[in-house]
């Protein structure tokens, strides 16, 4: 590993200062988890690195908030395990926590946390799907001032994100889903400390029976993380059953088709993707897949 | 080479150090601190060969920033033994075979541990949760969850 210098800056301003002023050899450390790893790896996009920002001890990144409006902020160092275990979170985004508590293993949730879940940039961030369907919003800080980036728009491509080097992930807001039914799935190699091959986040808003709002935010699909309208429009106005969501599993395959192209994985992709959403949707509305 | 001076408590006794800025938790432990119950595996926090307890929580040594833990308290495999006698987690790892090669021996006890500190009587299913993210690659887990399960039931009737 290259020469680094650790600083533990007391405060958000301070650890804005640092990055600004050594904007592109600084690097917030927060859980390690993956920055570690790259690092010991002598990964290029590091090559730069000189300083490590430790963000852990700021109280603005940790966290749950509510506002009676009912958007919710979790500070972006919060860890996966407490975010997990959040009372208020089970509540009003019970996706996000099933998510969260599937990331990597106690070991890898007690440290890793959300920011760095969604700033490190990997198609197969766990929360990155409930992220994407509750429609969260990056709140980034830096010297110049302060923006809100909706969670898909900071993502390129894989491993690339959107982010000026001087700019700190503070917190994540999304408004509250308690209304809607939600569900997470998750295809990994094994039922442990597996990254995911593919997942879905799933949101249903059911009034009077029927389908008035649908969420699908499919991870490891898309080559930028986005939702599918024109899936989600299926929906809308019908009455939950298996077939209606088989239909709509079949619809996100072909988006994804026509988003990536045919590659080498497309026959095992397709029907695992088709499979997947009318799991997370038969989930989500609390009925069985077999009609 | 500019060094980092650290304090923090290690199985209960404060440790101050001087140490890389750059280093590892788990190096530091091992070659600096000499306590080799901790064990590098795989080095990218797949194996949980490496596990220890900071501030009550299980983390894989391998992926902390030595100098992340200024301040903070860390327990190793070395803590668990109180005046020559063995934890009860060690002594139910004896007592029921729960190892060969004993690798990957202390980073289970350590999750184990982090459980029954915070969940005295564990499901079985939450104690295989706990141990999820450590890796045995020569007993096998049913030995081990039956010793923790011991344990566990041992302080319920306790």
């Amino acid at each position: 590993m290259q020469q680094l210098q650790y600083i533990k800056p007391k405060s958000l301003h301070e650890a804005l200062q640092y990055l600004h002023e050594y904007a592109g050899q600084a690097k917030p450390y927060a859980g390690g988890t993956d920055l570690m790893v790259q690092l010991r790896a002598g990964e290029r996009r590091l090559a730069e690195t000189r300083y490590l920002i430790d963000i852990n001890g700021l109280a603005e990144l940790h966290g749950f908030a509510m506002k009676a409006d009912g958007t919710i902020s979790i500070g972006a160092a919060t860890s996966h395990s407490a975010v997990s275990q959040s009372a208020l979170l089970q509540e009003h985004a019970p996706f996000l926590c099933a998510a969260a508590s599937s990331v990597g293993s106690p070991q890898i949730r007690n440290m890793g946390t959300v920011g760095g879940n969604l700033c490190n940039g990997s198609p197969a961030a766990d929360t990155l799907s409930p992220f994407v369907a509750l429609g969260a919003e990056i709140e980034l800080h830096s010297l110049r001032g302060l923006r809100s980036v909706p969670a898909p728009d900071i993502y390129i491509g894989a491993g690339k994100v959107k982010l000026a080097p001087d700019e700190l992930a503070v917190r994540i807001h999304f408004s509250s889903a308690a209304a809607y039914n939600t569900a997470f799935v998750k295809l990994g190699r094994r039922k442990a400390l597996a990254i995911s091959r593919m997942n879905v986040a799933a949101a249903l808003l059911l009034e009077e029976g029927r389908i008035a709002d649908a969420r699908i935010a499919p991870g490891c699909v898309f080559p930028v993380p986005g939702r599918v309208p024109m899936a989600e429009k299926l929906l809308l106005g019908q009455t939950p059953c298996a077939h209606l969501f088989f239909e709509c599993g079949k619809a996100v395959a072909e988006e994804m088709n026509a988003r990536t192209g045919l590659r080498w994985s497309t026959p095992y992709k397709q029907p695992v993707a088709e499979a997947l959403v009318q799991r997370a949707l038969c989930a989500a509305a609390g009925i069985a897949e077999e009609e | 080479m500019v060094t980092f001076s650290l304090s923090f408590t290690l199985n209960s006794a404060p440790v101050h150090i001087a140490i890389e800025p750059n280093a590892r938790l788990l190096d530091v432990l091992r070659d600096q601190l000499g306590l080799t119950g901790v064990k590098e595996g795989c080095g990218v926090g797949e194996c949980g060969a490496c596990t220890v307890i900071i501030d009550g929580e299980t983390a894989d040594s391998c992926l902390v920033l030595a100098a992340s833990v200024a301040g903070k308290s860390v327990t190793t495999i070395e803590g668990l033994e109180q005046d020559g006698i063995l934890h009860p987690l060690q002594q139910a790892v004896l007592d029921h075979h729960a190892l060969q090669c004993g690798f990957c021996t202390p980073g289970f006890i350590l999750s184990a541990k982090a459980l029954l500190d915070k969940n005295p009587h564990p499901t079985r299913n939450e104690i295989k949760t706990a141990i999820s993210g450590n890796l045995c690659r020569c007993t096998g887990y049913m030995q081990l969850i039956e010793a923790i399960e011991d344990v566990a039931g041992a302080r319920q009737e306790g």
